[in-house]
């Protein structure tokens, strides 16, 4: 048993990282908003969390925190990023369809180019031995679990309030949600800054789960990534993140015979799991539960 | 500002414009017919860059399964050219029936075409990627065959480079927006193509076969990004099968800040970016790559349809 952990603990530990980052598109997307943001604000909280591991301005908080810094660390960068979060949401949210989507690229790369060129960030080498509180890959699972097990919660419980049903009937019609005296666009700011702030703190706790931090960590590549996390998994099922993020995470260890046509074969499962599960992996399962019923109502 | 300085930036800002004008046209037609952003599109640009190379130089590096391989035959750049886009025309129709119309045909969300698309995008790069390798290739200096590979023109006692790609650059393009205007608002099949802009279910009413003219509207949509691809491989080389993605990225400011799904638009958005980057102070250099998008988030502020686009009203 332990052997294997040895072998597949930092996948186990990736994967729930990931699902974390698929599951703060989750929220937004529960308001039927696409966002790209996603891996911003991962980025921005990668960075709150080094700098304040690695620079020397903030060596006595350090060493007046002890490991009580980490809880700092996801605070201030779930601060930071709910509040560019409401600065980047409100002019991209009044307008419907893809300008969200559209402004969270534009937020994505222009952030890319400010940290290479800022000093504090390390430029294009990054920032390098991140202090880290486990010794095993495994034991990021004691900051990555019990997020994860805040945020299933969390979204359960909204599915079953005013705010959550606000959400689902603006992504269900956006006009028909207004006339029922919804301020649509109040809702959508809210649910993609809970997606900001959660994707935020993720980023803070991958930073000393990763060790080094750097402007590749927000690639489109990763955006894209954690788009399709929600989508294959299922974006109208609480579960969806995390069923998509154990797919495609695992899949490239499985799929590693195939070598360099590995990638291909991941282009090959977006493409396909599109086509035939619309409703994504969770929509599968739940057909298969209640065969003959339309699957995967949240 | 001297003179010269200022005739430079405008000759490098309208020739790097005019590029970005040609590749958001292939964004924008398909989102004027579909409503959906095509997101394989700069893996197209990157295809037809490669293939315009494979036709034009044939003499591959040494990583990838076709390394140390040579074509056996040389086609002139025009013709390359050509080849190139073509084939880009024709993996753009490729990308519709994978990516596009199994989704089309159930009704499925269109947030599903979006990820599709990039599923394509991805298989398109990589297999590039397994092909010839992640090395950048660039033109050889005779490609123009004897033409020189730059101009130097006095400006007032100041000196004023004029390259020889860029004056191609910009022929091309106004051969195109002259062609492209004439085939939108001349011929039967543009009108047609208008028309399912418009109302894709009148059109059909009407007797317009919709389906074609999507597939039409996807090959030329590839033509112009595989164009696009090329003329920018030719100015600054191909970097790497993964050059396409920031100039997708950079298409979706240009067709955001000309308006979305308006095809002057486009060519506005694509100078007005082009022209951007070149006046940037040389202090700011560093900051060039974020110029679109600085562009972008303030046109969504400011003027959300564009500065060409129609404002809709959303009626139930």
């Amino acid at each position: 048993m332990s052997a294997f952990f040895d072998q597949y603990g930092f996948l186990m530990v990736a994967i729930v990282q990931q699902a974390l980052l698929g599951m703060s598109l989750w929220y937004p997307l529960m308001a039927g908003q696409l966002s790209l943001a996603s891996i911003g604000f991962y980025s921005l909280g990668g960075y709150i969390a080094a700098i304040m591991g690695t620079n020397p301005w903030f060596a006595p908080w350090r060493e007046a925190l002890g490991p009580a810094i980490y809880p700092l660390q996801w605070l201030i960068a779930l601060i930071v990023s709910a509040l560019i979060g409401l600065a980047v949401g409100i002019p991209a949210l009044r307008l419907r369809g893809i300008y969200l989507a559209l402004a969270t690229i534009a937020f994505v790369q222009v952030l890319n180019v400010l940290v290479l060129i800022t000093d504090v960030t390390g430029g294009a080498v990054g920032l390098f031995g991140i202090p880290q509180p486990f010794v095993s890959r495994l034991g990021y699972i004691w900051f990555f679990g019990p997020l994860l097990v805040l945020a299933l919660i969390f979204s359960a419980r909204l599915t079953r309030t005013v705010a959550g049903r606000s959400f689902m009937a603006i992504r269900d019609d956006e006009l028909a949600a207004q006339a029922m005296g919804i301020s649509t666009t109040f809702e959508k700011v809210r649910a993609f800054v809970i997606g900001c702030a959660l994707a935020g703190v993720t980023g803070a706790m991958s930073a000393p789960f990763l060790n080094t931090w750097n402007a590749r960590q927000s690639s489109f590549d990763a955006s894209v990534a954690c788009l399709a996390y929600v989508l294959i998994g299922g974006a109208r099922s609480i579960w969806g993140p995390l069923l998509g993020a154990a797919l495609l995470v695992a899949l490239p260890e499985v799929l590693r015979p195939l070598k360099d046509a590995r990638l291909i074969m991941n282009g090959v499962v977006l493409v396909v799991a599109c086509i035939y599960l619309p409703q994504g992996l969770a929509g599968l399962l739940a057909s298969l539960r209640r065969p003959g019923k339309e699957a995967g109502h949240a | 500002m001297n003179i010269a300085l200022f005739l430079q930036n405008i000759l490098n800002g309208l020739s790097i414009g005019a590029v970005y004008s040609i590749f958001a046209l292939g964004y924008t037609l398909v989102f004027s017919i579909l409503g959906i952003i095509n997101f394989a599109h700069g893996a197209v640009f990157t295809l037809g860059a490669y293939c315009t190379y494979a036709l034009a130089v044939g003499d591959f590096g040494l990583n990838g399964l076709l390394a140390g391989l040579s074509m056996p035959f040389r086609l002139p750049f025009p013709l390359a050219l050509l080849g190139g886009s073509l084939i880009a025309g024709i993996t753009g129709v490729l990308v519709e029936r994978l990516a596009f119309r199994p989704l089309r045909a159930k009704g499925a969300d269109a947030l599903l075409a979006l990820v599709s698309s990039l599923g394509v995008a991805l298989i398109i790069v990589n297999l590039l990627q397994m092909l010839v390798g992640a090395e950048i290739y660039s033109f050889p200096s005779d490609i123009f065959g004897s033409l020189p590979m730059a101009m130097i023109v006095k400006v007032g006692g100041k000196v004023l480079a004029v390259r020889t790609v860029q004056i191609i650059i910009l022929a091309v393009s106004m051969v195109l927006l002259v062609l492209l205007a004439w085939f939108m608002n001349r011929t039967r099949m543009g009108k047609a193509l208008q028309a399912t802009a418009e109302n894709p279910e009148t059109a059909s009413l009407l007797g317009i076969n919709v389906d074609r003219y999507i597939v039409s509207t996807f090959f030329i949509s590839g033509v112009l990004g595989g164009l696009a691809g090329t003329l920018i491989g030719a100015s600054f080389g191909l970097a790497g099968p993964y050059f396409g993605v920031s100039y997708g990225l950079k298409g979706l400011a240009v067709i955001v800040l000309g308006g979305l799904g308006s095809i002057p638009g486009a060519v506005l958005g694509g100078v007005v970016i082009g022209l951007g980057e070149a006046f940037l102070p040389p202090d700011y250099s560093s900051l060039k790559e974020a110029v679109a998008f600085i562009m972008l988030f303030f046109i969504l502020l400011a003027r959300p349809q564009g500065l060409l686009g129609r404002q809709t009203i959303q009626k139930v």
